[in-house]
């Protein structure tokens, strides 16, 4: 038997409806997204050089190997899993701990929440200049004023390469840790009070009951934040972007601040493109993981 | 009597996934009954119901109404009015729009739907509550509102699925007689799901008993009660349900245990039975089944006297009069014309 | 009792540190863009000082005016987000709630479509922009902000549709209002806060966009936080004026924001739940 033509009329009046209602949302992603990749590929493999036109040509996996030969790439790729694990595990470690504390608050907690939500709606790259322009310049920034005022001397916290990537990994951690600490917070107030009666009446102490029944029964939350927290801080950008450029040097320059050098600045478009190819699947491979570890936990 | 809303069902069968909700139904029901869907939950009743509506598809069989095959037929263009459990009522529209609405939606004259509206909030007295939310409103004058848009276009047909479940039980016996009225008044064909067997006995005039995707028997309430098709059917119908004991039969004789009742009648044949009695047929005598009493419950103007059996409880309902204590030796008698026969094997019918 | 006091004092104390660490930046930036330049520089810091509006008078009426970037930034977004709303809609209720054909696949794909990290595509959309001769214009730059709005926005929709009780949906199909009334005067009065609230997240996430706008837009299209950047990179950076642009440029965020409040958790969660962010 035919399955389409098992089907009733009635409800292939409600497949051509919901079709109609996807399609045009469906092409856009399609060819805004699907069709890029896929020029992405072709022109990794291909010698763009805007700078100098006349070189271009089809170059097969040249790129590719001109990029394991490239220390560059490789600083970058380290540089991009400090930045993604430190951010992540800060985010979550502190928004954990604030939220554990703000709970504990008996009134405040609506100031407090307006205070979180300040970070996370403004835009990465005005974090990046406020940061760069008000709180970490030598002298008259706003923190280098408190290291002074605690008798910690003053710091070129951009300028200098390891202070400078201190920095960005402290900016990105700043802008984001209130929304780990937001949705702790959602999801430790959503959990049910009898529960921690009851290992109360059981004896439980604070710790205990912290390890045994808070951690496990908040756990989905914290996944979902990991994943999530990874995803954005691998296509972190503007921050870094607007606060140093990258540099000094090379300092602070992961994979996407790379990638976006190559193709912009220095105009050689094909090995941007063999770049952004690498950071794509690097994303696709840890999401993919991602999901399985969530699924299987 | 009203002459449209006759409704045949042929052979649905309806799968989800790997399982088959109903394994083949056939059902008819004559303009103006009040017809009711019996059974305990997950039994199909009201997947018929919204294939009736049109809210699913059957993967086999036909829907007719009124001769017509609307198995195609959008759920919109059937004449059909519905009355959900949860109610569904418009949250973000008043009363007034709420029942407004079905009118609205055929472009039917302002002045004519507002005396629908105003008549058809009347028949279910909340038309000093039109200019309400739903959210404003009881639970009862919600379910109300749900009848108003239902009863306001005239349906050919009116669906309702478990519309008392939600109400508190005292409202749900008041509501259950208004029903009932409002329908007489109608004379609209009405298909009433519940999983209730009390419900479906008062209110309606035949009714179908659904056991897992399968009608059992489709009867009036007297029939269902005084001959159940099945041992299933005789186990649901009736508060407290009938008694079932094992037995065996031998030409006209039964045996239950060791005692032993001459049925006046050959049924053939020796073979295991199950035995049904009624609560109500039982009495107390000097003759008759010995039984031990465990428990005995008061309801007001009767008692449950609660007993054993050889290895089966009995359940007997006495007058509040007759002097019984836990602990006590009886023995119960009944006509033999109250025994109700079924096959031991497949629980059908003698 | 004593004891108890002293917790509650240090509990207290963390909190406003925690309330000084997010929102001291910020009001900081506030106070420095009511400043005059020599008070920026003066060294210890000046907490008392005569406000000025002179930099909001320069940044808006001077020289380098930013009301062509606001403009700019106010054109590409608002469009994006009437766009996105009028696709991400009616696509989020095929995939809530009808029989859609490869429905489980329609809705992974929306999802991986929303993990692709920027700079992945930035490329690609330079090249082709530049092909079509749509670099640094509004069609151009409205196009490409779709493609990131349009799965977060997609989701978010889902998640509110699916809240709203089939059986309204099926009273309505029986009322004879048909699919598109029933979407239109029912499932979608009942999502109203759900539209809103999409539509704030849309707005936000397209207005404090940067990559697509430095690399795609230009000296037509340049959006504020381009102008922005463009201030501490060119000029010898004038620090209360920047201060006082940033406020400007922030503050439709941080009303929007503030508005949409209580639903911020669910909005950035949901992005989570079903993909990830991408800024």
């Amino acid at each position: 038997m035919a399955r389409s033509s098992d089907r009733p009329t009635r409800e292939r009046r409600e497949r051509r409806f919901a079709l109609v209602l996807f399609l045009p949302a469906f092409l856009v992603l399609a060819i805004g997204t699907t069709v890029p990749l896929f020029y992405l590929l072709w022109a990794s493999l291909w010698r763009i050089d805007l700078s100098m036109p006349w070189l271009s040509g089809f170059a097969g996996l040249e790129n590719y190997a001109k990029m394991a030969a490239d220390p560059r790439f490789w600083n970058s790729l380290g540089l991009t899993v400090i930045y993604t694990g430190s951010t992540v595990v800060f985010q979550v470690v502190i928004g954990l701990g604030l939220a554990l504390l703000v709970l504990r608050i008996p009134r405040g907690q609506a100031a407090l929440r307006i205070a979180a939500i300040m970070p996370i709606v403004l835009a990465p790259v005005v974090v990046g200049m406020f940061w760069r322009t008000l709180v970490l310049p030598p002298d008259y920034g706003l923190l280098d004023l408190v290291t002074q005022a605690l008798g910690l001397g003053s710091h070129n916290w951009l300028g200098d390469p390891q202070l400078a990537l201190v920095s960005v990994i402290t900016i990105h951690t700043w802008q984001w840790t209130p929304f780990s600490f937001l949705v702790i917070l959602a999801s430790l107030a959503a959990l049910p009070p009898d529960v921690f009666e009851a290992a109360r009446i059981d004896r439980a102490n604070a710790w205990r009951r912290f390890i045994h029944i808070t951690l496990p029964m908040i756990r989905p939350a914290i996944a979902i934040i990991v994943i999530m927290r990874m995803m954005v801080a691998l296509s972190a950008f503007a921050a870094i972007f607007a606060a140093t450029g990258g540099g000094p040097g090379t300092a602070t320059e992961i994979l996407n601040l790379y990638a976006y050098r190559t193709s912009f600045t220095d105009l050689n478009l094909g090995y941007g493109a063999a770049l952004a190819v690498v950071l794509l699947a690097i994303t696709l491979l840890v999401s993919f993981l991602m999901f399985r570890l969530r699924r299987a936990a | 009597m009203s002459a449209v809303g006759r409704v045949k069902l042929q052979g649905i069968v309806k799968r989800h996934g790997n399982v088959t909700a109903l394994h083949g139904v056939d059902l008819e029901i004559a303009p103006g009954e009040f017809f009711a869907l019996l059974g305990p939950s997950g039994s199909g009743k009201t997947t018929t119901l919204r294939i009736l509506a049109g809210l699913e598809n059957a993967n086999e069989g036909r829907v007719h109404v009124d001769g017509a095959d609307v198995t195609d037929v959008e759920p919109g263009e059937r004449d059909v009015a519905m009355v959900f459990q949860s109610y569904a009522l418009y949250p973000h529209m008043t009363v007034y729009d709420n029942i407004a609405f079905p009118l609205r939606m055929v472009g039917t004259a302002k002045s004519a739907i507002d005396s629908a509206v105003r008549e058809a909030a009347a028949k279910v007295r909340i038309d000093h509550l039109l200019a309400r939310r739903p959210g404003q409103l009881s639970g009862g004058q919600q379910q109300r509102c749900a009848l108003a848009r239902a009863i306001v276009r005239k349906p050919r047909l009116f669906l309702l699925d478990e519309p008392l479940s939600n109400l508190d039980a005292k409202l749900r016996l008041e509501t259950r007689v208004e029903l009932r009225k409002l329908q007489r008044s109608l004379d609209v064909t009405t298909v009433y799901v519940t999983h209730d067997q009390e419900e479906a006995m008062t209110i309606a005039d035949r009714m179908a008993i659904f056991m897992e995707g399968r009608i059992v028997q489709v009867g009036t309430p007297d029939e269902v009660y005084a001959r159940p098709a099945s041992v299933d059917v005789a186990g649901f119908i009736g508060n407290p349900p009938m008694n079932l004991l094992p037995g065996r039969i031998a030409a006209d004789r039964l045996h239950i245990g060791d005692h032993m009742v001459a049925l006046g009648r050959d049924l053939g044949a020796e073979r295991e039975v199950t035995v049904g009695l009624r609560p109500a047929a039982l009495r107390a005598g000097p003759t008759g089944l010995p039984a031990k009493i465990d428990l005995i419950e008061h309801l007001g103007d009767t008692k449950l006297v609660i007993c054993r059996a050889g290895e089966s409880m009995v359940k007997m309902r006495v007058d509040k009069a007759a002097s019984f204590r836990d602990g006590d030796d009886i023995r119960i008698g009944f006509d033999p014309g109250e025994i109700h026969l079924f096959e031991r094997q497949s629980g059908r019918r003698l | 009792m004593s004891r108890r006091a002293l917790r509650a004092l240090l509990l207290l104390a963390g909190a406003s540190v925690l309330l000084a660490v997010w929102a001291f930046p910020i009001l900081w930036g506030l106070l420095t863009s009511l400043k005059t330049e020599r008070d920026v520089l003066a060294y210890p810091p000046k907490l008392i000082f005569e406000p000025t509006l002179a930099n909001y008078r320069e940044v808006l009426f001077g020289s380098a005016s930013i009301l062509p970037n606001l403009w700019s930034s106010l054109v590409v977004t608002g469009i994006t987000t009437i766009l996105t709303m009028l696709l991400a809609v009616p696509a989020a209720y095929a995939l809530a709630r009808l029989d859609l054909p490869g429905k489980r696949s329609g809705g992974f794909y929306v999802l991986a479509t929303q993990m692709l990290p920027p700079v992945g595509l930035i490329i690609p959309y330079f090249l082709v922009l530049q092909r079509v001769g749509w670099l640094d214009t509004y069609q151009g730059m409205i196009a490409i902000y779709l493609t990131f709005s349009l799965p977060f926005a997609i989701w978010l929709m889902v998640s509110y549709l699916e809240d709203v009780p089939r059986e309204m949906e099926e009273a309505a199909l029986l009322d004879r209002a048909g699919r598109i009334r029933t979407l239109l005067y029912v499932i979608l009065p009942q999502v109203r806060g759900g539209i809103a609230v999409t539509t704030i997240f849309v707005f936000l996430n397209a207005w404090n966009e940067f990559l697509f706008a430095v690399v795609l837009g230009g000296n037509r299209v340049r959006t504020v936080n381009v102008a922005m950047f463009n201030f501490i990179s060119v000029e010898q950076t004038l620090w209360a004026r920047l201060a006082a642009a940033a406020m400007i440029a922030m503050a439709p965020v941080i009303i929007l924001g503030l508005l949409a409040q209580r639903h911020i958790v669910k909005g950035l969660t949901v992005g989570a739940v079903k993909g990830g962010g991408r800024r």
